[in-house]
This record gives C-alpha cells, sequence and structure tokens, in this order.
C-alpha cells in the first residue's frame, strides 16, 4: 500500500504512469486518426472564416421580407382603425333637405347632367 | 507479479512537451500562413498524447476520438489566439479536455468503460497480455469512478507528465486544487495497483 507521503510527491509516478499509459493508450495506428482529423481540415477553415458580410448578406433577405410584412400589416390596421365608419344610406339622405338627392341616388338611369348641376345649385 | 509495461516513450516530465516549443512555435506560425502540413506535424506530434486526455475524460475509446479531433480543429480555428511566449502543449490539451468535456455533457455518456466480464471472473491467466489487459480494464474502471477533474488531473500529470501549474492553467482550476486532486486521484489507483500485485 502507498504511503500518503508517495501520493503527495509532486514528480510524476513512473509505475503509476506506464500502468496508466497502458490503460489509455490507442492500441490503433496514429495514422489514421491523424488523416481523420486532417480530412477536416479545410471544412474547419471554411466554416471558421465565413465573411462577416456574408453573414449580414444572409440576414438581409429575411429582413427585407419582415419589414415589408410589418409595413402591409400596419397600413391594413391603421386604415381599419382610423378610417370613419360608413353611413348608411338613410342617414345620408335623412341629411339634405328636398327629393333632389334621393331621387338622383335611387334613379335606375343615370341623371342629366344638368339636373345634378341645378341640384348642386339648389343645395347652396 | 505485476507484469511489465513498456516504458513511456519519452520521460513523463517531458511528456509535456512533445517537440521542443521553438519548434512548436515554428510550426504554429507556419500553420498560421496557411501551411497545411505544419498543422499535420502538430497533428502527429499530440495525437496520442490528446487522445488519451480524452480517454481519461470520456472513458469510451469512440467518444474520445471524436473529441480528440474536436480539439485539433477547434485549435487550429483559434490558432491565432495561442500565446507563443508559453509552451503549446498545455494551451492545446486545455482545448482537448474542454472538447471532451463539452462531448460528454452534450451525450451523457458513461464515465466509465463497461468491464469485460470474463476478465472480471478472476479466472485463468493464460498469459501476460490477458494479465495486462485485465489490469488495464481495473484501471480504467478505477479512473472512471473519479470525479472528471481527478483523473483528468492525474493523467496529465503522471501519464502526460505536464506540472501542476500547466495542469492548474489547463483545468482552469488553482494550483493547490490541482495538488489535491492528484493526491486522492493517486491514493485511489495505487491502491488498487497494490492490491493487484498483492493478488498477482
Amino acid at each position: 500500500m502507498m504511503k500518503d507521503s508517495q501520493a503527495f510527491d509532486h514528480r510524476p509516478d513512473p509505475e503509476l504512469g506506464a500502468a496508466l499509459r497502458a490503460a489509455l493508450d490507442p492500441k490503433d495506428d496514429q495514422k489514421a486518426f491523424v488523416a481523420r482529423v486532417m480530412a477536416q481540415y479545410e471544412r474547419a477553415l471554411d466554416r471558421a472564416t465565413v465573411p462577416t458580410i456574408d453573414v449580414l448578406a444572409s440576414w438581409f433577405r429575411p429582413g427585407i421580407a419582415a419589414a415589408a410584412a410589418a409595413l402591409i400589416v400596419g397600413l391594413l390596421f391603421g386604415r381599419t382603425v382610423l378610417a370613419p365608419a360608413p353611413a348608411s344610406i338613410d342617414a345620408a339622405m335623412a341629411l339634405v333637405d328636398g327629393p333632389g338627392l334621393a331621387a338622383l341616388v335611387t334613379a335606375s338611369d343615370p341623371p342629366d347632367a344638368s339636373v345634378v348641376f341645378s341640384s348642386l345649385v339648389d343645395e347652396r | 507479479m505485476l507484469p511489465d509495461f513498456p516504458p513511456p516513450p519519452q520521460p513523463p516530465a517531458g511528456a509535456a512537451r512533445m517537440g521542443s516549443s521553438e519548434e512548436d512555435k515554428g510550426l504554429v506560425t507556419k500553420a498560421l500562413a496557411g501551411d497545411r502540413d505544419a498543422f499535420g506535424v502538430l497533428v502527429e506530434r499530440y495525437a496520442a498524447q490528446a487522445r488519451r486526455v480524452a480517454r481519461g475524460v470520456l472513458g469510451d475509446p469512440d467518444d474520445a476520438d471524436d473529441a480528440a479531433q474536436d480539439g485539433f480543429l477547434s485549435a487550429l480555428v483559434k490558432l491565432g489566439q495561442y500565446d507563443t511566449r508559453r509552451p503549446f502543449g498545455p494551451w492545446l490539451m486545455r482545448i482537448v479536455a474542454n472538447a471532451a468535456t463539452d462531448r460528454r455533457r452534450r451525450r451523457n455518456v458513461r464515465q466509465a468503460e463497461p468491464l469485460d466480464p470474463a476478465l472480471v471472473g478472476g479466472g485463468p491467466r493464460p498469459d501476460a497480455t490477458a494479465i495486462r489487459s485485465e489490469l488495464s480494464g481495473r484501471l480504467r474502471t478505477a479512473l472512471g469512478e473519479l470525479s472528471e477533474r481527478r483523473r483528468t488531473a492525474v493523467v496529465l500529470f503522471d501519464v502526460e507528465g505536464y506540472s501542476h501549474a500547466e495542469i492548474a492553467g489547463i483545468l482552469g482550476i488553482p494550483e493547490g486544487t490541482v495538488r489535491s486532486e492528484v493526491f486522492h486521484a493517486r491514493r485511489r489507483l495505487r491502491t488498487l495497483l497494490a492490491d493487484w500485485k498483492e493478488q498477482a
């Protein structure tokens, strides 16, 4: 049994080191491992050297699309909220005295221009 | 009788410096300039060490190799951040250890390799290879029972020959904590070794 003083030795223990090395040493040829690492050489560098402008470019199209979608949604929402509610035809008729406007709106045939003009003059 | 393990390829104290520091710096400089072969030499130099450290963290050999590969490729990408005034090995091992830790968290792999039941049974031991294999299996299991930080520390210290200060830098913990972790790991592993000797 090893004494604790040996465990505290500041020098590596050759016997333990050799036993651990034998336990951990890969049994295969290192060359296969080296080849495996080197096969990834270019790929690793490529992944690491993607230019910043490419990253920004990859964000550009989605960004533009998102901004356009947001603009459209905003416009639709604005129109819905801010536009006055359409008045009913009866309400419109009630505001005008006389049969002129009602006749114009409800007529099946297009009115003569002189009728329209006279109607407007009457309103004034 | 404890089987004789082959001696480490290099003295433990120098294991952390696989190549000379100046050679490493030269290779890093070339690799930074786009020299693929220079990076390849660095991978060759540190492949065994990185794989062992990753195994120490993960246990599973396939996961460990994936993590070691992740570590090398991450180091390639971060090579510009390496301070050439410092040794390359600890910088690389920090990246490898982090890659192994990340992989363990992502995949939630088991910390210890399952031990071959045929070896646990204490049956006949036909030859030295089988004896070594059995002891290695027990050591891996014992490593797996240690905390991740503890087993990484003892592997970096006793197998790879890094100093306490270097390990502190690799693991991002105080040097005193490294000493404590190595101490506790050694006590457990040495007990296992001693028991094994008695049995043998």
